[in-house]
């Protein structure tokens, strides 16, 4: 026998399941939410699920179309670059080294941003108005240009555009936090906090924190699609990952050679980054609004 | 006011010789020897590299050094390219009006399409045309600027043939260099067949403006509709629906003004996104700029031209940018810096 | 949120407004979708940026393209049709019976370029002719070291130590002695790298003291004026109206300089370019199938290959560049680079010369014999080489980057990891001069019919210090068989000693012959009279466009 409910009960979301619903209207975003999970799928399968290895060459099987063109073959689904190197395989690892790296940078990028923005948040007077100062003016900056620049000094390579990018995605999350520490700084439940006696460390770590997450993951959101973009840019311009490398920007650079004759050679990486960059908008647009739709009911 | 502008003008210098002394530091910070960076000279005798020394007093210490390095870049002696053997200031007086000629164009491109349509969207709030833009400006900023660039190419030039795909003007038309700006400099000079460069020059100017403007008039299409949204919610505009006023007064008095003001440093600000994206294009389309240039000089090692080519770069994207803070805070002192808001 | 008749009524106005702003915007598309170039001359993309503008200087077929048969005429030429040595500013010649003396008529009134730094005074006259000679004949002479005192063609093939002296008989009659007979003088006369220059010009520039002008700015007789070069970007050339040969019928020639092959073949569909060289041998199908588009093909005199420092161990020792040629499948890179537009190189020469061997054999595909050697040679598992890939496409490696890479897949088969290096084309060329490599693909295009064009530039000692000896090498056995040969001037006599010289090859291996490919150029439709010159550079003085 089922309990009688008695009392209709209100339900109550959390925060992050008040999100969670809003999301979950927008259908666009949803379907940007499962194209991302595919693509994490495929970064974490795809020495299971490449049929090659993408660096092995075959000289007998050249530039063949892909499967759905009039001769194509099943072997090769979307067909073999100048090298006789299987797209399909290659765009699969192209997925997991820029995707991968991306995921990786923005963490790194997120850590140091988080850390360095809650010091200047809880720092006062000249020595916080002069990391600000610089600070604004590192922000006018595009990333893709820091990176340009980090790499003319360091050279050019993938570990140096890695470098680059991350350097360069830093102060954005430096920024928000100490914005977000500011304003959090002055409300009840901090100065509770502080009156109990915490430090400031315990009071951005336990208190201030904890309540950033949702602002973090759209920042990170940004941050990702960000550095997809600017590795796969570096990549185009043969400044980031290096020739035989499966990155989708220089299997787009290398494509460029054969363009006329193998347009898919183009087409099929520049859609896996157009996808990807798609599939993470979507999904930061829709925490974003969902976020603010939150916020103000 | 005066305040102001001293403060700005103090961060000026301030920044500019921070930028100076950095790229003063990169003739240490690049691999191998100083000397041989800053001359491109590897195996001189003692003699040769002693003179060349000499004439960068690298036997001074550092502050010396930086100190006549400054004394060059004011005196427009900004050294000369280890690749075309030229000098490096008019290389750069060469290239950089290209880029700045390309995103200016894009800019205004794309606030000529993004703002109505961000009007349009934010005055749709949540229907039908608001989502079909909104999904739409999702596109313009997720596909890769270079890939779109490609595409262009392969479509407009290759398949249709209707554009050139490379250079400023064809290399058959010489004009002579007066601005730099090549529609300007067509219009001022006293060619025969004037009207026919200048078509030229605009047919290779268009693919590369919609390639880079294609994402900033997404970013400027949802910068407006939002700042619509939330001026027609406002207070004001419900009191003013509420006093009688009709739909057009209302958004022409109050609306259009109040959305825009806040929003245009950040449109403006879209300049140094645009700069980006255009040096990244113009490696695909063979545009004579300066991110074409300075990446010829990356792959070639050409550490005077990097050097040189960076601080011009950085010192106009953070002099632009530090300028439209002063102007926000000289028309609204009440702000204390731009407000980045959501897109 | 506002749900207000305002915002309802204003969107329907706002619809109209945009309606006329986007037909605003499509206005005008007519004139601008359609190409309205005024054309007054002709736009030839080529490959790369020419290091000078004298060929005496720089064997690189981009500085000969930009120069040679553009700003410069030579005493002779080749008859493209069958090779002959033919009259171009020496109308007439006598040589001795004991081959040593050669005696040439200089053509009259043959005007140099007038341009905006120099204006002649004279035609030319036999001192033009003994200054360009001299010039790369004599250590002493004022212009010798002006760009660094090397002349690799000159030098290579040992013209400076042949020629006893050069003598003024008058005005426009010059006499050459030579210290022993040799069969290809005069065939050397007529490349591309015996061109002529004005004395009168190098004088006026001696006494501004800006001497290394004359490589930069150049003055010539030929059929084009030079006028300005943009590293990277262009050449303009505008045409000498006082040419001495048929006149010229273009106002303008311009060369794009353009160093993706893919990008030459995109400007020559949207017609930015009127022709282009070297197009990619993976595009030679689109281009013959393109309406509008024109493909001439020749077989060429030339030789792509695989060069081994020598000087650098372990490639000083032939069993080390056996093995490594063992471990490559010369057949599947030609099929992946050439795209069958080339055969498999067995010698140096190429199967047109009457040095060729037919019965020749290659070394087969072999990987684990090339392991085994390698491990008995002491090169272990992990042993680390670079292969040096030159940046631009040559009729003899259309694509040394990608051939690099397929060598990288074979050789990480035989446990050998290879690094790609590659520098932009002039810079390139400096460093493999110092010998900074392990290997390099690169080769060599003909100037002239002869074998001796292969056998000395490409390996006698004589062209290490010229530049043009990648493999280093240094035999004092092959230098006195190709010495040798052409103390004869009867082919029999000749093959004798080349045979000898090829064997020695093969067992050497300085170098891995890969392919001769044949020689292409494209152009539009609209062009006519532009022809592949067999004996190298591009000519461009006849073409016309309507």
């Amino acid at each position: 026998m089922s309990r009688f409910k008695l009392y209709q009960e209100e339900f109550h979301p959390s925060p992050l399941q008040h999100t969670w619903l809003e999301f979950k209207e927008n259908h666009l975003a949803v379907g940007g939410l499962c194209c991302f999970m595919f693509f994490l799928f495929i970064i974490l399968l795809c020495p299971i699920f490449a049929p090659f290895d993408p660096l092995m060459q075959k000289t007998d099987a050249i530039l063949i179309p892909p499967a759905w063109e009039a001769n194509g073959g099943i072997v090769n689904v979307f067909g073999t670059d100048a090298l006789g190197r299987d797209l399909l395989s290659r765009v699969m690892y192209g997925c997991r080294m820029t995707f991968g790296i991306s995921i990786i940078l923005v963490l790194v990028a997120m850590f140091v941003g988080v850390t360095l923005g809650a010091v200047a948040g809880m720092s006062r007077g000249v020595r916080s108005s002069v990391m600000n100062h610089i600070l604004d003016s590192m922000m006018a900056i595009p990333t893709l240009l820091i990176a340009i620049i980090i790499i003319a000094i360091l050279g050019t390579g993938l570990i140096n555009s890695m470098w680059a990018i991350a350097l360069a995605l830093i102060p954005q999350f430096i920024h928000q936090t100490r914005d977000f520490v500011r304003q959090e700084r002055k409300k009840e439940y901090v100065m509770a906090a502080k009156l109990d006696g915490a430090t400031p460390f315990q009071l951005v770590t336990r208190s201030i924190l904890p309540n950033m997450g949702e602002i973090l993951v759209v920042q990170g959101a940004l941050a990702l699609s960000i550095s997809i973009l600017d590795i796969s840019a570096l990549g185009f311009l043969n400044l980031g990952a290096q020739a035989p490398s499966p990155e989708l920007g220089t299997m787009l650079s290398e494509g460029i050679e054969v363009a006329y004759i193998a347009p898919w050679s183009i087409a099929l990486p520049g859609g896996a980054i157009f996808l990807m960059m798609l599939s993470i908008n979507l999904v930061g647009d829709g925490l974003r609004s969902a976020l603010r739709s939150r916020l103000i009911h | 006011m005066l305040k102001v502008i001293l403060r700005f003008a103090n961060l000026v210098v301030l920044t500019l010789l921070v930028l100076s002394f950095f790229s003063f530091l990169l003739a240490y910070m690049f691999p191998g020897e100083p000397l041989a960076n800053l001359t491109g000279v590897v195996r001189g005798n003692e003699q040769q590299l002693e003179a060349l020394g000499q004439l960068y007093h690298l036997d001074n210490n550092f502050l010396v050094q930086y100190w006549y390095y400054l004394a060059e870049l004011f005196d427009g002696n900004w050294g000369l390219s280890f690749s075309s053997g030229l000098p490096l200031a008019s290389e750069i007086a060469r290239t950089l009006p290209a880029s700045i000629e390309l995103s200016t164009y894009a800019l205004i491109l794309s606030m000529f399409i993004g703002l109505p349509l961000g009007f349009i969207a934010g005055l749709r709030h949540r229907k039908t045309t608001d989502y079909a833009l909104l999904s739409l400006s999702v596109l313009g900023y997720s596909i890769p600027v270079f890939w779109l660039a490609m595409l262009m190419i392969l479509g407009f030039c290759l398949q249709l043939g209707w554009f050139p795909l490379s250079g400023r003007l064809s290399l058959l038309y010489e004009v002579p260099r007066i601005s730099g700006f090549i529609l300007l400099d067509i219009m001022w000079s006293d060619l025969e067949n004037k009207s026919a460069i200048l078509i030229d020059a605009l047919r290779h100017l268009i693919l590369p403006t919609l390639s880079i403007a294609a994402f900033t008039t997404t970013i400027i299409l949802r910068i407006t509709r939002r700042s619509v949204i939330e001026t027609m919610n406002s207070d004001y505009i419900l009191a003013a629906l509420a006093r009688g006023l009709t739909p057009w007064q209302i958004l022409f008095r109050h609306g259009i003004k109040n959305a825009l003001m806040p929003i245009l440093p950040l449109i403006a600000l879209q300049f140094t996104t645009l700069l980006t994206n255009a040096m990244i294009v113009e490696v695909i389309f063979s545009w004579p700029g300066i991110g074409n240039w300075l990446i010829q000089a990356i792959y070639q090692r050409d550490y005077p031209a990097i050097r040189v080519g960076m601080l011009a770069v950085s010192t106009l994207v953070v002099l632009f940018t530090m300028s439209i803070d002063l102007l926000i805070r000289l028309v609204d002192p009440k702000k204390s810096k731009v407000e980045r808001v959501a897109i | 949120m506002i749900k207000s008749p305002v915002l309802y009524s204003l969107h329907k106005r706002g619809k109209q407004a945009f309606c006329v702003l986007f037909t605003l915007g499509l206005f005008g598309c007519d004139v601008l979708l359609t190409s309205t170039n005024q054309t007054t001359g002709i736009i030839y993309c080529s490959e790369g940026s020419p290091t000078n503008f004298n060929p005496q200087l720089d064997t690189s077929g981009t500085t000969v393209d930009a120069s040679s048969h553009q700003i410069y005429d030579r005493l002779l030429d080749f008859d493209p049709q069958n090779g002959n040595v033919i009259p171009s500013l020496a109308t007439s010649w006598t040589i001795s019976d004991d081959g040593l003396k050669y005696t040439f008529q200089l053509r009259k009134n043959v005007e140099f370029h007038q341009t905006n730094y120099f204006v002649p005074s004279r035609a030319l006259n036999a001192d033009d002719v003994i200054f360009s000679f001299d010039r790369w004949r004599l250590k002493d002479h004022p212009f010798h070291m002006v760009a660094g005192g090397t002349y690799p063609y000159a030098d290579s093939l040992g013209l400076d130590k042949l020629i006893a002296s050069i003598n003024r008989i008058n005005g426009y009659r010059i006499e050459i002695v030579l210290h022993h007979s040799q069969s290809s003088f005069l065939a050397n006369l007529a490349t591309d790298f015996a061109v002529i220059l004005s004395k009168e010009y190098a004088d006026q520039l001696e006494i501004k003291q800006l001497k290394s002008k004359i490589d930069s700015q150049p003055i010539g007789t030929g059929p084009f004026k030079f006028v300005n070069f943009r590293q990277d970007s262009f050449i303009r050339y505008q045409k000498h109206d006082k040419y001495w040969g048929e006149s010229i019928q273009t106002e303008n020639l311009i060369f794009d300089i353009t160093s993706s092959s893919s990008l030459r073949l995109a400007k020559l569909i949207t017609g930015e370019c009127d022709a282009m060289g070297l197009p990619a041998h993976s595009e030679l199908e689109i281009i013959r199938q393109s309406k509008g588009l024109v493909l001439d093909e020749k077989p060429g005199l030339n030789v792509g290959f695989w060069a081994f420092n020598t000087s650098k161990p372990p490639f000083n020792k032939p069993e080390v560049r056996r093995a490594l040629s063992l471990a490559i499948d010369k057949n599947a890179l030609i099929e992946a680079i050439y795209f069958d537009s080339a055969i498999v190189a067995k010698n140096i020469v190429p199967p047109t010369s009457w040095a060729f061997q037919a019965e020749q054999k290659n070394l087969s595909y072999n990987p684990s014999a090339a392991k085994k050697l390698l491990q008995e040679n002491g090169i272990e598992a992990g042993f680390t080489m670079n292969v040096w890939a030159m940046p631009v496409e040559r009729a003899y490696n259309p694509n040394a980057i990608k051939m690099a890479e397929l060598i990288q897949g074979y050789l990480q088969a035989v446990g050998v990891k290879v690094n790609i290096i590659s520098y932009e084309w002039s810079t390139f060329r400096e460093k493999l001069k110092q010998g900074d490599h392990d290997s390099v693909l690169i080769g060599w295009s003909a100037d002239n019919g002869d074998p001796d064009n292969f056998y000395r530039p490409l390996l006698s000692c004589a062209a290490i210090k010229s530049g043009t000896n990648r493999a280093m090498w240094c035999s004092p056995e092959y230098d006195s068989l190709i010495d040798q040969a052409l103390h004869f001037t009867q082919i029999e006599d000749r093959q004798y000693f080349y045979y000898k010289a090829n064997a020695l090859i093969a067992e050497q291996l300085p170098l891995i012959p890969i392919a001769h490919a044949s020689k292409y150029q494209a152009y539009r439709e609209n062009v006519k009279g532009f022809e592949i010159n067999p004996y190298g550079g591009v000519q461009l003085a006849g073409v016309t466009k309507n």
